[in-house]
């Protein structure tokens, strides 16, 4: 579509000198001027005046199109697109020629740098004339989010959402929330160099939860299968039966007549619990729940007792599971932790000898409400160990199969804080650590001093075995690295720092949300310092332990990270995607699925068997737009008569080409002219998607212009896109370079970063001068 | 990885070890037996040479002179089609394994190498790049009868229960080799899996179930107290544990516990009612072969009669 009697104004910016002191604007505008073609200049076009200058003369002029010859589009292309849209055109009837970086900055010598300010612009004038209108993509976003897992992380999200009034889902498997953290008797606070109740602070959040008005909460609950994306999720959860109806009123009655006892996983399965129960005292939701493997009249026997007791009916044997459907906007991944299979190393007896425990299992045997009542006490004989040996880095740091290579975060500080509980309560005791290093960092450190000076014993090394002597007592065999001495320490009680793997629900859910995994099993984030809580699917948050190993102060942040990241989302009411992205023409595809290659996925087919692109999941790298041999996909603005058309303009004989994929590469090329370094003024850039776009055709054509040589420039594979887009685009120009034949010797490739402007800026000058030879 | 399911039982080249022959053939005509039993499909060969792995640990052969070796028993087993290596010493097993990886990996060792056969008019020696694989050419005897581990149940014919086993892995097999052990590193139980198939009271777990044999090859010879201190805390910590039976899997940690048995009761004046068997002369003698001829148990040194009596075999 040809638009070339269309009213076009080009607007150059004098940048206060940056360019009018190079470029000789009045011969810009002489040069360029014509019948349907106006010019405009200004002091600073990003001013108020050149807004407005910029908004009025398309109303004064009937101005069709606007190009603006400034600084680098990444600086002001937003600020410009307001101004013309203001002006009531559509967005892309805006080219931006960048004047600055690639032009008066790299050439400030140059004669010819005026001439290449009016090619640039001469490009973008081309280019505009096949311009179509386009629409920016936006998607409505269910306002609605929901969390999965109701540890101390989901919690925490949970709450912060729906403090900011958003409704939140909140699914937990098991029947309270509370998780790993409820089981905790005591946390360190390295501030006060003491150790606190952690559930007088977890409890009457799990309350806040319980009674939010915008929380509903699935407890007992799994997340079955996921369907949608970002802002639109249909989500269906499987409720199973407690056998209990939700008006039960927690008095217990049940629990009292029940005959059956069962392990407490709760309390490191001691036989403590009835068949009806509730996980723990301060549980949400207050309601009991009966365990159908044990429970007489479940597996097939006749009882009923608790039937019979309970005053307000709420016994009903005839549950079964329910299954919800949910749409929600958002998600957030709190799925926590697994603790370390300790008998993996039973070198340590674990598993073996009833006297080795893991610090969970340590934390519920001091915690007032565990197995021994507060009683500190060993397993084997309820008496009370005097030499208690701890174990650091038990499948941590570990480059055998049986264990895990990373560092579990949090166990140099829970065996602190237990052998600081134990030496203030039993002064007698004496604990012994056996550690590789302690990581106490930041403002761990005082507490982690504090505790060597209250007698605590230091061992530094990995022990070797842990054997078995008479009555149950331990001997801990060990070489003290420090002295290179071996050393056998005995001991009542061994208990092991268990490492934190990523839990098997983190595992099930990743695999329902179709989200990555690293290596170690946790939850990949997007960025690990920019995007820390997103995931590989955009609406899917991630924190906690879930992400990677953590203390709960750390998952607190992080769980309030992630709701913030959630509600900014969610408030956004709609997405909105930049239009640039894959289209397809229907009447021309031949079904012959090739486009779906695509490296991220964003094509698939429909239910009527047609290609369908997902606009929240297309970046517009454009490799699609190469796999299609009838030509039906095209990237939107970047149509390859639009990139004929600049080339056309933009290229003069001599000039070199140069291709640039539009982040990392186009963003260094503007670090050249940041960084006040040169080439010469016969490079001309092209920005692109990427360069998978580049056909023979375009190259032919840049060739038959005049250009002595093609450069393409891609993003470097570190890079989200070049991660799966460099190989494809080098496999791109080595087709190119053979189909080319003679010709393809001038045909060149590279990848950029950012901080090496100076690579680049020798690869511009290599090929400028050998053009010069020739 | 290696998995159980993908152990191979054919093409097996059976690797002849030097312990094994000058110190307890009867290991060799025991593994035998078991493969003809089981149908494995296998070979012997007497072009094949001495791995080497003894002058290595002594520190008498280079890196470089036990690779050409090893390439040069890899053209036997290439020659012969039998391209599964599988030694019944943990020791030929690691060095051979090694010896494959660095031939793939580091291209001036395979030149140099092949460059010596060549110049020696030994052309068909020379080694071509990953035409072995460090991983799934390579095997232990003991991997095999895992592998196999319900036929041998099924096929014993002699009744182990209440006969307490433990075993001693190779460090060879399970340390050197860690990443391409079955199982886990930290608790080899491969032996005792074979063991319980043959329905035996094994002892999974015992002090020391980890540490060395002790022989640390010129170790018993050069440091000849300290090697011997660390085999009798194993040798005690067995008696601890009340075993009859240890079963192995390498001749030379064989060789440290049954050889020097009566040495270390005599010099720490003490006396230990266990005997010692290979894994291949145990499963053997499951499957109904002759303990002399077959299981050759005249050649040890701490004497079976007793423990063959006790379960019933006559000797």
């Amino acid at each position: 579509m040809n638009h070339s009697n269309d009213h076009v104004g080009v607007f150059i910016c004098h940048c206060g000198g940056n360019i009018s002191d190079i470029i000789d604007i009045r011969s810009v505008k002489q040069e360029i001027r014509s019948d349907n073609i106006s010019t405009f200049d200004c002091e600073y076009l990003c001013s108020n005046v050149g807004q407005d200058l910029i908004k009025t003369s398309i109303y004064k002029h009937s101005l069709d199109k606007v190009i603006i010859g400034a600084c680098t589009p990444a600086k002001h292309e937003k600020l410009f697109k307001k101004c013309v849209e203001d002006a009531q055109l559509n967005a892309s009837m805006l080219e931006i020629a960048n004047l600055r970086e690639q032009c008066s900055w790299v050439h400030p010598n140059n004669l010819a740098t005026t001439n290449k300010a009016i090619s640039l612009l001469n490009g973008k004038i081309k280019r505009i004339q096949t311009a179509l209108p386009l629409i920016p993509i936006q998607i409505p976003i269910n306002p609605n989010a929901m969390v999965i897992g109701g540890g101390i992380a989901g919690i925490n999200s949970a709450l912060n959402l729906a403090n900011n009034g958003i409704h939140t889902y909140l699914i937990e498997k098991e029947v309270t929330i509370g998780g790993n953290a409820a089981k905790i008797g005591k946390m360190f606070s390295p501030e006060k160099l003491a150790e606190e109740c952690s559930m007088c602070s977890l409890s009457p959040l799990m309350n806040e939860v319980g009674s939010h008005p915008n929380i509903t909460l699935l407890t007992y609950s799994e997340v079955e299968n996921v369907n949608g994306s970002a802002g639109d999720f249909k989500v269906t959860i499987r409720k199973k039966p407690r056998y209990v109806k939700d008006n039960c009123m927690a008095c217990g009655r049940c629990s009292k007549v029940c005959p059956t006892y069962v392990e407490n996983d709760y309390n490191c399965g001691v036989k403590d619990k009835k068949a009806i129960s509730m996980r723990f005292a301060q549980s949400v939701p207050q309601v009991y729940s009966i365990d159908p493997d044990h429970c007489i009249e479940l597996t097939g026997g006749e009882c009923g007792k608790c039937r019979d007791v309970c005053k307000v009916d709420a016994i009903d044997f005839e549950q079964k599971d329910e299954m919800i459907e949910l749409d929600v906007g958002a998600i957030v991944v709190a799925t926590g932790f697994d603790e370390y299979d300790a008998s993996r190393k039973p070198q340590y007896g674990y598993g073996i000898f009833e006297n080795v425990v893991t610090q969970m299992e340590l934390a519920r045997i001091l915690g007032v409400n565990g197995p021994t009542l507060g009683k500190f006490a060993r397993p084997s004989d309820n008496s009370m160990p005097h030499n208690i040996v701890m174990i650091q880095c038990v499948g941590s740091r570990d480059e055998g199969k049986s264990g895990n290579k990373y560092c579990s975060r949090y166990c140099c500080m829970a065996a602190l804080k237990h052998a600081s509980l134990i030496a203030k309560k039993y002064p007698d005791a004496n604990v012994t650590i056996c550690y590789i290093d302690i990581r106490a960092f930041g403002l761990y450190e005082n507490y982690y001093r504090a505790v060597q000076d209250m007698g605590i014993s230091f061992v530094r090394g990995r022990p070797a075995e842990v054997v078995q002597k008479a009555n149950h007592n331990l001997v801990v065999k060990i070489e003290d690295t420090l002295t290179q001495e071996l050393k056998e320490i005995p001991a009542d009680m061994v208990v092991l720092s268990s490492a934190m793997e990523a839990s098997s629900g983190t595992k099930q859910v990743a695999n329902i949300l179709n989200i990555t995994l690293s290596e170690d099993g946790f939850v990949k984030e997007k960025h690990s310092k920019l995007k820390p809580v997103d995931t590989s699917r955009d609406g899917i948050f991630v924190c906690g332990t879930a992400q990677s190993p953590k203390d709960v102060t750390d998952t607190i942040a992080q769980s309030g990270l992630a709701a913030a990241r959630t509600s900014a989302f969610i408030s956004d009411k709609v997405i909105r995607r930049d239009p640039q992205i894959a289209q397809i023409e229907r009447s021309l595809c031949n079904n012959c699925d090739e486009c779906l290659k695509c490296p991220f996925e964003a094509i698939s087919k429909d239910k009527i068997g047609n290609v369908d692109i997902n606009p929240l999941v297309c970046n517009g790298c454009g490799y699609c737009t190469k796999l299609c041999s009838k030509g039906a996909i095209s990237i939107a603005g970047y149509k390859e008569e639009q990139i004929m058309a600049e080339i056309d303009g933009v290229i003069e004989k001599g000039d070199v080409l140069a291709f640039l994929s539009r982040e990392i590469p186009y963003a260094t090329a503007d670090n050249i002219g940041n960084s006040v370094a040169e080439y010469p003024a016969n490079v001309k850039i092209v920005q692109v998607p990427t360069t998978t776009i580049i056909t023979k055709a375009m190259i032919e054509h840049a060739f038959k212009r005049g250009s002595q040589a093609v450069l393409l420039v891609e993003e470097p594979t570190d890079n989200p896109v070049g991660s799966f887009i460099y190989p494809l685009a080098l496999e791109n120009f080595e087709q190119l370079k053979g189909e080319l034949g003679k010709k393809g010797a001038r045909l060149h490739f590279k990848k950029a970063y950012i901080p090496h402007y100076r690579g680049l800026a020798e690869t511009f000058i290599s090929l400028a001068q050998m053009e010069d030879i020739e | 990885m290696k998995q159980i399911e993908n152990i191979p039982d054919c093409g097996i080249l059976l690797f002849k070890s030097c312990l094994v022959s000058v110190e307890y053939p009867g290991i060799e005509s025991s593994t035998t037996y078991v493969f003809d039993k089981l149908g494995i499909d296998y070979l012997v060969s007497d072009e094949q040479s001495c791995c080497t792995g003894l002058g290595y640990y002594f520190d008498l052969f280079d890196q470089m002179s036990t690779t050409a070796v090893a390439a040069r028993n890899f053209a036997i087993a290439r020659k012969n089609g039998y391209n599964n290596i599988t030694p019944m010493c943990s020791t030929c097993y690691a060095i051979n394994k090694e010896a494959c990886a660095l031939l793939n990996s580091n291209d001036e060792v395979r030149s140099n190498i092949n460059s010596v056969f060549k110049q020696a008019g030994l052309d068909d020696l020379i080694y071509e790049q990953n035409s072995l694989d460090e991983v799934d050419n390579f095997y232990h005897v003991v991997e095999l009868f895992l592998s196999k581990a319900k036929q041998i149940g099924k096929l014993n014919t002699i009744d182990f229960s209440g006969v307490r086993v433990a075993a001693h892995h190779a460090c060879h097999y399970y340390k050197i080799q860690s990443d391409d052990m079955i199982g886990n590193p930290n608790h080899p139980l491969l032996i005792d899996t074979i063991a319980k198939s043959c329905g035996a009271d094994v002892v999974e777990w015992y002090e020391d179930k980890t540490l060395t044999c002790g022989a640390g090859f010129s170790q018993i010879h050069v440091n000849r107290d300290l090697s011997l201190k660390v085999t009798h805390a194993k040798l005690e910590s067995l008696k601890e544990a009340g075993v009859e039976l240890v079963l192995h899997m390498c001749p030379n940690c064989q060789i440290q516990y049954d050889r020097y048995q009566p040495v270390i009761e005599k010099e720490y004046g003490t006396k230990y009612d266990f005997v010692h068997m290979n894994i291949g002369q145990f499963v053997a003698l499951a499957l109904g072969a002759d303990p002399e001829k077959v299981c050759g148990f005249q050649t040890h040194s701490v004497p079976l009669d007793g423990f063959l009596e006790r379960i019933g075999v006559s000797f």
